[in-house]
C-alpha cells in the first residue's frame, strides 16, 4: 500500500516532482563543480606561478670555499668545482619528483665579443632527457623562463653554432638576427664565429648576455661534463612553522617531524632530496619566489573556500525553499490522508520518502553536471582538465542529505500541525 | 484613481495574507541577491586585492641612472618619485652599491634604508633581528656569514679601501633569500655615503608599485621624460607574470561567478514557479468574476515586482556584507560600497522574480475557469 501510494503520488505530481529534482539536480552540480574546482585550484594556480621562475638553485658544494680563496673575483668559469651533466637527470629521481616542472644546468664564463666582456652561458635550451628510469622528459630553459619574449627562434640543441643573445647586449653591439657574432672564451686562442638565431628580452640580468648550447661552452674551457649550478623550478606547499624550522636544520627535528617534514612537498625538504640525489651539490631555495607563491596560493585557496561556502549555502536554501513550497501546495492532500486515519508518522515517512527518491535522482544528475561544469571551467581558465576528485561524492551525498532533511524541516512541522477539517474545508 | 488604490491593496493584500509562501519566495529572491551582489564584488575587488598580494614578489619597476652614469642623485630619484601615484606605492627602496673590507676581507657592500627594504623585498628572511633606526647595525648575506663563521650580534670591522678610517659595528641579523643577495653586506645608507663620500648619491631603486603592464609602462614613459638622468625600467619577469596569473585568477572568478548565477536564477525562478502554480484556483476565480487575462497578468506582474525589489534590496545589503566579510578574511582590508552593482543586483533580481510569475500566470489563464474551479 505504501508503495501503492508514493508511487501514485510520485507518478501524479510527476512535474512539480521534476521542478524539485532539477533544483536539486542543479544545486548538487553547483556543489561538485565548485568542491572539484577549488580541491584543483591550488595545484593549478601553483603551475601558473612557474612564470615566476626557479624556485631552488643547485650548486656545486665547493662553489662557497672557492670564493672563499679567490675572493669576490673568481668566476665560475676559470677553476674550481663543478657539478655533473649526468647527475642532472637524477632530479627527477628524488622522492617529489612529480613535483620538478622544469629545470636546466648552466655552464657560465666571461669572454670577449669584440673588445667587450661579456658573459657567456651555456645551457639546455629544450632538451629530451632520457632518465634512469626510461622515461623520456622535455626541459630547458624554453621551459624554464617561459616569460622570456624571443624575436626569432629559440636554438635548437644540437646547433652549437647557434647563440640567442639579450636584448640590452644586442642594442649595444648592434647585433640582429642571422649576423654572425665573434666570441673568445678564455683559455682558447682561436675566436668562435656563432650565428643570432634568437634575441630575447627577460627584463633580467639575462638582456646583457649570451645564452649559447652547453657543449659549446664545456668544449671551449676544456670541461667536458661538468656544469656550473641547476636552476629548478618546482611545485612547492607553503612554507609553515615545521618547514622553517627544518630549513634551519634538519637534524634539530624529531623523528617523526622529519617524516612529516620529508613527505610534504616543502621548498626545503625538495632541496634536501636534490642535495640527496646529486653528488656535492647544495641546493637553495630562492626565498622570493618559494615565500610569495604560499602567500598567493593560501590567498585563492581561501578565497575560493568562501566562495564555494556561499554557493553552497545559496543552494541549500534554494532547495530547502522549493520543497518547502512543494508540501505547502499540497497541504490539502495531506489533511485528506489525516482525515482518511493516516498517522503523522504515515504522512511524514510518506513524504520524506518521496523527497529522498527525488532528491537520489536529481543528485546523481546533478553530479555528473556539476563533472562538466568543472571541466568548462579547468579548461576555460588553465586549458587544462580539473582533477576529478573521489573525496567529493561522499561530500555530496552528505550535503543532499542533511538539505533535502533540514530543508523539509518546516514543511514537515507545518504538516503536524495540520488540522484535516481546516484544510479540508479550504481555510 | 481607484482603479490604482484598488491594484495596490489587491497586491498588498495578497502579499500579506498569504505570509508564509510569501516568506519563502522573498528569502528565494533574497538568496539570489546575495549571490549576484556578492560575487559581483568578489570579482570586481579581486584583482585590486590579489595586485597588492603580488607586490610580496619584491619590486617590479627599477629606476637607474641613465646613459653609462654609475650612480644618481637622491634628489632625481626624488623628482621622479613624485609621478609615482602615492596611493598605489608599497615601498622605495633606495641602493648605493660598492665594495668594502670586513674584517680585513674584501665583500661587495649595499647601502640602504632597511624600513623601505622591508615593504618593497618582504620576502628577505633574517635570522637574528632587522636592524634598529638611526643605528650602525648591519646586516650580512647567508653566504658571507658562512664563510666568515659570523653570527647575528657579533662585532665586525668595517674598512674602506684607501681611507684608514675604521669602524666597528654589530651584526643585527643574517640574511638568506637563495639569491645573489646572501653575497653582500647591507648597512644604512647614509652611513656608507659617509664611509665612501658619495653624499647623496645611490645607484638604484627599487619600486614596488600596485599596477599593472600597461599603467606601468605608462609611467616608465612618463619618468624617462621627465626626469632626465633616470632610466626606469620593469622588472619583466615580476611584471608579465603577473599580468598572466592575475588574469587567470579574474577569468577563474568570472567562470564561478556565471556558473553560480545561472543556477541561483533557476533556482529562484522554480520557486516562484511553485509559488505561483499553486494558485490557479485564484485565477480562476478571478476570471470566473470576470476578469480579464490583462488584469491578472498586470495583478500577479505587479507582486512579482514588489517582492523581487523587497528580496532585492535585502540580498544586495546581504551580498555587500559578504563580500566584505570575505575580503577582510582573506585579505585582511575592507572593500568600498558599488552602487553600480548594488543596481545591478537589483534590476536582476526584479526582473528574474517578474519573468519567474509571469511563465505559470500565462500559463494558468489560458485554462477554463470552470476546470480549474471544479478541482483539476
Amino acid at each position: 500500500m505504501f508503495w501503492e501510494m508514493l508511487k501514485g503520488a510520485l507518478v501524479r505530481q510527476s512535474r512539480k516532482m521534476f521542478m524539485v529534482a532539477i533544483t536539486i539536480a542543479l544545486g548538487v552540480s553547483l556543489t561538485t563543480a565548485m568542491l572539484n574546482v577549488m580541491l584543483d585550484v591550488g595545484d593549478k594556480v601553483n603551475r601558473e606561478l612557474k612564470a615566476y621562475g626557479a624556485n631552488i638553485t643547485v650548486i656545486p658544494r665547493a662553489a662557497s670555499v672557492l670564493r672563499d680563496v679567490y675572493g669576490i673575483e673568481a668566476s665560475s668559469g676559470k677553476t674550481g668545482q663543478y657539478l655533473q651533466e649526468a647527475d642532472v637527470g637524477k632530479l627527477k629521481t628524488i622522492f617529489w619528483a612529480n613535483n620538478i616542472v622544469a629545470f636546466s644546468p648552466l655552464l657560465e664564463t666571461k669572454a670577449t665579443v669584440g673588445s667587450d666582456d661579456i658573459t657567456v652561458v651555456g645551457t639546455w635550451f629544450n632538451r629530451q632527457l632520457e632518465l634512469p628510469t626510461g622515461e623520456v622528459v622535455e626541459t630547458g630553459i624554453k621551459e624554464l623562463k617561459s616569460w622570456w619574449t624571443v624575436e626569432g627562434n629559440w636554438i635548437n640543441d644540437a646547433d652549437i653554432k647557434g647563440a640567442m643573445v639579450g636584448s640590452t647586449l644586442a642594442r649595444k653591439l648592434n647585433l640582429h638576427i642571422g649576423d654572425s657574432v665573434e666570441i673568445a672564451l678564455p683559455g682558447g686562442t682561436q675566436r668562435e664565429a656563432l650565428t643570432v638565431q634568437g634575441i630575447f628580452n627577460s627584463g633580467g640580468a639575462e638582456d646583457d648576455q649570451i645564452f649559447v648550447t652547453l657543449p659549446f661552452v664545456q668544449q671551449g674551457l676544456n670541461l667536458p661534463g661538468k656544469i656550473g649550478k641547476i636552476e629548478v623550478s618546482a611545485i612547492t606547499t607553503p612554507e609553515n612553522e615545521l618547514a622553517r624550522k627544518a630549513a634551519h636544520d634538519p637534524k634539530s627535528l624529531s623523528l617523526k617531524e622529519w617524516e612529516t617534514w620529508y613527505c610534504t612537498a616543502y621548498v626545503s625538504s625538495i632541496a634536501y632530496q636534490i642535495e640527496e640525489a646529486v653528488g656535492d651539490s647544495r641546493a637553495k631555495p630562492v626565498r622570493q619566489v618559494a615565500e610569495s607563491e604560499g602567500t598567493i596560493l593560501q590567498k585563492t585557496q581561501l578565497l575560493m573556500l568562501l566562495i564555494t561556502g556561499l554557493s553552497l549555502a545559496g543552494s541549500a536554501l534554494g532547495i530547502s525553499n522549493l520543497l518547502m513550497a512543494n508540501i505547502m501546495e499540497r497541504s490539502r492532500e495531506f489533511g485528506l490522508l489525516k482525515a482518511l486515519g493516516a498517522t503523522d508518522r504515515d504522512v511524514l515517512l510518506l513524504t520524506l520518502t518521496e523527497i529522498m527518491t527525488t532528491g537520489l535522482v536529481g543528485g546523481i544528475a546533478g553530479y555528473f553536471l556539476g563533472l562538466g561544469f568543472a571541466q568548462i571551467i579547468g579548461h576555460n581558465v588553465f586549458g587544462t582538465a580539473v582533477a576529478i576528485n573521489g573525496m567529493v561524492i561522499p561530500w555530496v551525498i552528505i550535503s543532499v542529505i542533511l538539505i533535502t532533511l533540514v530543508g523539509s524541516l518546516p514543511a514537515m512541522r507545518m504538516l503536524l500541525s495540520l488540522r484535516p477539517a481546516a484544510v479540508l474545508h479550504g481555510r | 484613481m481607484t482603479k490604482y488604490s484598488m491594484y495596490t491593496k489587491m497586491i498588498w493584500n495578497a502579499l500579506l495574507r498569504r505570509r508564509s509562501r510569501m516568506l519563502i519566495a522573498l528569502l528565494a529572491v533574497a538568496i539570489g541577491a546575495t549571490v549576484v551582489s556578492g560575487l559581483v564584488t568578489i570579482y570586481y575587488d579581486v584583482p585590486r586585492q590579489m595586485g597588492r598580494e603580488f607586490r610580496s614578489y619584491g619590486a617590479n619597476l627599477l629606476l637607474t641612472p641613465a646613459g653609462d652614469q654609475q650612480v644618481m642623485t637622491q634628489n632625481l630619484v626624488a623628482n621622479a618619485t613624485t609621478l609615482l601615484p602615492s596611493d598605489k606605492l608599497i615601498g622605495i627602496a633606495p641602493y648605493l652599491y660598492d665594495r668594502i673590507k670586513l674584517n680585513e676581507q674584501p665583500f661587495l657592500v649595499a647601502g640602504t634604508h632597511f624600513q623601505a627594504v622591508k615593504k618593497v623585498s618582504p620576502y628577505w628572511q633574517i635570522r637574528g633581528e632587522w636592524p634598529v633606526d638611526q643605528s650602525e647595525d648591519i646586516v650580512i648575506g647567508a653566504e658571507v656569514a658562512e664563510r666568515l663563521e659570523i653570527e647575528p650580534g657579533q662585532q665586525v670591522t668595517l674598512a674602506v679601501a684607501g681611507n684608514e678610517t675604521e669602524k666597528k659595528v654589530k651584526v643585527a641579523g643574517i640574511l638568506r633569500t637563495g639569491g645573489s643577495e646572501e653575497n653582500f653586506i647591507f648597512l644604512d645608507l647614509s652611513l656608507l655615503q659617509q664611509m665612501l663620500k658619495k653624499e647623496g648619491v645611490i645607484s638604484i631603486a627599487q619600486v614596488s608599485i600596485t599596477a599593472n603592464e600597461a599603467e606601468l609602462n605608462t609611467l616608465t614613459q612618463q619618468i624617462g621624460e621627465q626626469v632626465p638622468g633616470v632610466a626606469p625600467r620593469l622588472v619583466k619577469q615580476v611584471t608579465q607574470s603577473e599580468q598572466t596569473v592575475l588574469g587567470k585568477l579574474q577569468a577563474l572568478v568570472y567562470l564561478v561567478t556565471i556558473v553560480v548565477l545561472l543556477l541561483t536564477l533557476i533556482c529562484v525562478a522554480t520557486t516562484m514557479m511553485a509559488v505561483v502554480t499553486e494558485r490557479r484556483k485564484e485565477i480562476g476565480l478571478k476570471k470566473a468574476l470576470g476578469a480579464e487575462n490583462r488584469s491578472i497578468i498586470f495583478e500577479f506582474l505587479g507582486e512579482g515586482l514588489a517582492l523581487g525589489a523587497l528580496g532585492g534590496l535585502l540580498g544586495t545589503v546581504l551580498g555587500f556584507f559578504f563580500a566584505q566579510a570575505v575580503s577582510v578574511n582573506v585579505f585582511g582590508r575592507m572593500i568600498s560600497f558599488q552602487p553600480l552593482i548594488a543596481l545591478l543586483a537589483l534590476v536582476v533580481s526584479i526582473a528574474v522574480t517578474g519573468l519567474a510569475c509571469l511563465i505559470p500566470v500565462k500559463i494558468a489563464t489560458e485554462v477554463e475557469p470552470a476546470i480549474v474551479l471544479r478541482g483539476e
